[in-house]
């Protein structure tokens, strides 16, 4: 597709502006051609790497393959399904209650300490300064991050350093079940703390003023002014940062593969797509791993479509 | 909203303190990385280096390969972001200013794309470029060779076409003025010709964002890039290289050469983020206003 | 393991990012090219990098024809590499598992079972334990190397300063010992343990307690490998003994055995011979205070402990199986003069692949060749070793033994981090590896 054939068709449209009603039936045509040429890179994308690959993860799922040879794909049935939820299994538990505790876990912090932070943000001076350092650990690396934190975790690092100096004992923070999970979380939330930010404070902005003249001429308290104004109205923004940030805390494992490595220590930190990331890559069970995958993809589904649903409705009432 | 006469110092504490917790993770990285060999991890624990110990970059300068690192980096990054770009724009000026059968349906699937968890198509990705066809000595029908994992074009695949990228921009070209657009074609120019002359320059600001957008998060990118380095180390990218680094290093001086190494990469995207940030951070707005 | 994490040396992510040629394809293909063979292993850090390269340098030096390129990663991504370059179709024609992966990487047609003449060598020249841990189902599928048995090894200043004049020799004097050792300062943080448990890897959380457990007289599967024995007065007594060391303050999980043992903040641990390498770089003068012992059992005498170890075999796909069995052969099985690197040893015949594990601190299954070079001046300590390869039993390879490993792993932990009584810890760790044993 090069300029010259545009701009040659373009000199044919113009000498044919005689006669309008085909003129139109002629344009609406070519740019029905013209507007697939420019659509075709996206969707040929679309079709070999959203829609090819949903149909072999399902296939997969239903299948025991080693990974090697495509033509030694036997058909297994739903075995891969049942194996997941059989007895004994550690999928159900812990696997998916990890999942569901760490995206949990994310969201709840993430999003307190944002409308906290986004709210007296507005309140300061030199606004763009403080939203730059809070923003600093989402354009770095998850590698920088896991990294940083599994080290200022450890019994010499800088948290443990800390409570020494406090008087207080040390943590083994990554080594025992009982913290391991929550000492992620809270690396999940500081990592996403700056964009879930930026998108209330984008929602703040967009807060008419007059509310909160008109709540001061009624002496409302800030208190007041933050429960009955702030929080109803930003709904739109909080949605979004809850649904976004669910959604990736359910699925994401890059930060615990560098922290955790396995998703120990026992199956403390393992989630759902590691679970998934090690049953094919490590072990060669290229059909539970994507019959895990695709249980997790339907968990996905069903809590943000419930999310949506609660908002929604709560909207309505209110 | 900012009340005047009164400082509003809970707000302050409040702010200040949670920006300490931010930055000081940083401070530790680029502190640590000056500490010598067995300081880290010695009882009591010290925040500032007893001595500011440069041997650390060197040592993970030559233990890093950062040529065949820094180059599939870049290469990658480089590739995606200008893909995600054009494809971007090509396909959000069909959806806002064309008229054509399927526009619609069309569009509602390319918002349905971004509601798909990347993880699903993990598995089905690799085996998707290691059966390419007629690549990397594989048959037509995709079998005995290695397909695409033999070259860069493994990295990069997966990430070309961008939904997002394509709504936001989108929704941009819905608002250039219709009468620009139509101007140009009396005046005889085909849709390419309107697209690159009139859309492409009217969008330049969102297509900033889109760009930095796409590059951090391609710049930064690990599980992928984790999987098709393993398949080919020749493909390693900057975080996957450093965070193998610390299986070869010495365990006393591991830690120190590791934030080293780490500052290497971040330095980069940090130094572009703090020229560029008004346009990143209104990528991120951008995509809360959906 | 975490033996690779060992000194400086040449490696770096730059070193595995050195050829990766697919099997079958290298050299280029024109008529008269050598054969050019790639070789797969975890020698990624000295000193196994070096050594293993001056082999080869040596091999490609004799011969025009074929060629050998080592390539590494570090232990811990062995497996995972090894799967997914097979499943890119890019796997190297030489691979060296380790043997617990024997059944998986068999079953996934990775390897195939040793030509008959290759067996047959294979079985002529090896212990017991090292032929079984390299075979699936009677069959070898390569060589044995780096044969690893376990025995306890001890900080003999530290037993000294708490009035100990020697190792333990039964369970009671290793607890015992144990306690006396153990020091901690006021915030609670561990100076020295008196037994080292250590959430490390695999060996240090797995193998130790299977040590303890055959030292025992128990054993983790039954012998058809379908379903496991853990749960029997010898398994329950092992996770019993290993939370008693914790709760009393003698074991600390939480610290890095591989990093606490050569500061001599560990009195006691249970490990493979290779430490002993290691533990030499990194201990320099300190490493005379170095002891190894075997197993405690029950009562002093009674022994038994476990051997793991790796295989170099040829991958299934590789287009040059003759030649790179040829090269096998000429690593593993030809007798030759020790060399002049060997030091005393020089006098002595052993394989290449021998006098190189030798080198670096560690054995093969080879027990002629060991006893020769250790009694022309190894270090003594790793006589303990070789003499386990009599009694010793290897872990079970099975199709899915590094999985069930894993899941006993988890429960280890879990068992040491309080979160289930060892009872329980023993049931749900038989419960969730019947379940995978048996898919």
């Amino acid at each position: 597709m090069g300029r010259a054939g545009g701009r040659g068709r373009g000199v044919r449209a113009a000498g044919e502006r005689a006669r309008p009603a085909a003129r139109r039936a002629r344009h609406r045509c070519r740019q029905t051609a013209v507007a697939y040429l420019f659509l075709a890179p996206s969707l040929a994308f679309f079709a070999v790497f959203l829609l090819l690959p949903l149909l072999f993860a399902v296939l997969l799922s239903l299948s025991r393959w080693a990974g090697f040879d495509l033509a030694d794909i036997r058909p297994a049935g739903v075995d891969n399904f049942a194996a997941l939820f059989a007895r004994g299994s550690s999928f159900l538990t812990p696997v998916l209650t990890n999942t569901l505790l760490y995206a949990l876990g994310t969201v709840a912090l993430a999003l307190t300490g944002a409308v906290l932070v986004a709210h007296c943000i507005t309140r300061l001076r030199f606004q763009g300064f403080w939203r730059t350092l809070y923003f600093l650990p989402i354009v770095t690396t998850v590698v920088a991050v896991g990294n940083v934190w599994k080290y200022m975790y450890e019994p010499g690092g800088l948290v443990n350093g800390v409570l020494n100096a406090l008087g207080l004992r040390s943590v083994a923070f990554l080594q025992d079940p009982a913290t391991a999970l929550p000492s992620v979380v809270v690396v999940q939330a500081w990592a996403s703390l700056g964009s879930a930010i930026l998108i209330l404070t984008a929602g703040l902005k967009a807060v008419p003023h007059s509310y909160y003249e008109a709540a001061e001429l009624d002496g409302a308290g800030p208190f007041t002014v933050f429960t009955r104004i702030t929080l109803p109205l930003l709904r739109p923004s909080l949605l979004f940062v809850c649904v976004t940030q669910f959604i990736t805390g359910l699925q994401s494992f890059a930060l615990i593969i560098v922290m955790t490595g396995e998703g120990g220590p026992g199956d403390a930190t393992n989630v759902a797509a590691l679970e998934m990331y090690q049953r094919a890559f490590k072990y060669g069970d290229w059909g539970s791993a994507s019959a895990a995958a695709l249980v997790l993809f339907v968990l996905v589904l069903v809590i943000t479509l419930a999310q949506l649903w609660l908002f929604r409705r709560k909207g309505a009432d209110g | 909203m900012r009340r005047r006469g009164r400082v509003p110092w809970l707000s302050y504490l409040l702010v200040g303190a949670g920006a300490v917790v931010t930055v000081v993770p940083f401070l530790d990285m680029l502190l640590t990385s000056f500490k010598g060999p067995g300081e880290y991890g010695r009882l009591p624990y010290r925040f500032l280096p007893e001595a500011f110990d440069l041997s650390n970059y060197r040592e993970a300068f030559v233990r890093l390969n950062l040529p065949l690192l820094f180059r599939n980096s870049v290469v990658a990054t480089a590739v995606i972001t200008g893909s995600v770009l054009l494809t971007s724009s090509l396909a959000g000026y069909a959806l806002a200013k064309l008229r054509f059968p399927g526009r619609d349906l069309i569009f509602r699937l390319v918002l349905a794309t971004m509601m798909f968890p990347p993880f699903v198509f993990f598995i089905p990705h690799f085996l998707i470029l290691v059966h390419w066809p007629l690549a990397g000595g594989n048959g037509p029908l995709g079998d005995g060779g290695a397909g695409l994992t033999v070259s860069i074009a493994a990295l990069v695949m997966p990430f070309l076409v961008s939904g997002f990228g394509i709504f936001l921009m989108r929704q941009f070209i819905v608002s250039v003025p219709d009468e620009m657009l139509e101007a140009a074609r009396i005046d005889g120019a085909g849709e390419f010709t309107v697209w690159w002359r009139i859309v492409v320059p009217q969008t330049r600001p969102v297509a900033v964002t889109l760009a930095l957008l796409t590059f951090v998060g391609a710049w930064n990118e690990y599980i992928w890039a984790l999987l098709v380095s393993t398949a080919n180390p020749r493909l390693m990218t900057l975080p996957v290289g450093i965070q193998t680094l610390q299986s070869y290093l010495d365990p006393h001086r591991m830690v120190p050469v590791m934030m080293a190494g780490l500052m290497l990469s971040v330095l980069p995207v940090l130094l572009m983020f703090l020229l560029l940030q008004k346009h990143y951070i209104r990528g991120v707005m951008l995509s809360g206003l959906k | 393991m975490k033996r690779r994490r060992v000194l400086a040396g040449l490696a770096g992510a730059a070193a595995s990012a050195a050829g990766c040629g697919a099997p079958g394809r290298g050299g280029g293909g024109r008529p008269g090219d050598p054969v050019v063979l790639t070789l797969l292993s975890h020698y990624a850090t000295d000193p196994l990098k070096s050594a293993l390269q001056r082999v080869v340098d040596e091999w490609n030096a004799a011969h025009d024809r074929v060629h050998v390129r080592t390539t590494a990663v570090r232990f811990q991504d062995l497996l995972t590499t090894l799967m997914v370059r097979q499943a890119a179709g890019q796997g190297a024609d030489i691979i060296h598992p380790y043997s617990l992966w024997a059944g998986q990487l068999a079953q996934a047609g990775v390897v195939r079972p040793a030509p008959s003449g290759d067996a047959a060598r294979i079985e002529r020249g090896f212990a017991r334990p090292a032929v079984r841990a390299a075979s699936v189902r009677g069959r070898p599928l390569g060589y044995p190397t780096e044969v690893q048995s376990y025995a306890l090894y001890y900080n003999k200043r530290l037993l000294r300063a708490a009035g100990l004049a020697g190792p333990p020799r039964t369970w009671r004097e290793l607890e015992e010992t144990a306690y006396r050792t153990a020091r901690r300062d006021r915030h609670g943080n561990t100076l020295v343990q008196g037994f080292g448990l250590s959430r490390t890897d695999d060996s240090t959380v797995v193998n130790q307690t299977l040590a303890l457990l055959a030292s025992r007289g128990g054993s983790f599967l039954h012998p058809d490998g379908t379903h496991s024995a853990l749960d029997s007065p010898a398994g329950r007594a092992v996770f019993a003994l290993e939370r008693r060391l914790i709760d009393r303050g003698a074991s600390d999980p939480g610290i890095d055995l591989m990093k606490a043992f050569p500061a001599g903040r560990v009195a006691m641990a249970v490990s493979g011979a290779w430490w002993t390498g290691s533990l030499k770089q990194t201990m320099g003068r300190d490493y005379r205070d170095v002891g190894v012992a075997p197993v405690p059992g029950p009562a002093p005498g009674n022994r038994g402990t476990v051997t793991t170890g790796f295989l170099l075999g040829v991958n299934a796909k590789s287009g040059h199986q003759r030649e790179a069995w040829e090269f096998l052969r000429w690593l593993n099985d030809e007798v030759v003069p020790a060399g002049p690197g060997a030091g005393r040893a020089a006098a002595v015949r052993a394989t290449r692949m021998s006098v190189l594990q030798m080198s670096v601190g560690t054995m093969t299954g080879r027990t002629g060749d060991m006893r020769a070079l250790l009694a022309a001046g190894g270090d003594q300590n790793l006589g303990p070793f070789v003499d386990a390869l009599d009694y010793a039993t290897p872990e079970p390879n099975g199709p899915r033994a590094q999985k069930a490993k894993a899941l006993l792993r988890k429960n280890i932990e879990e068992m040491w981090t309080g979160r289930h009584p060892p009872d329980a810890a023993v049931r749900n760790a038989v419960r969730q590896i019947d379940q995978e044993l048996s898919r």
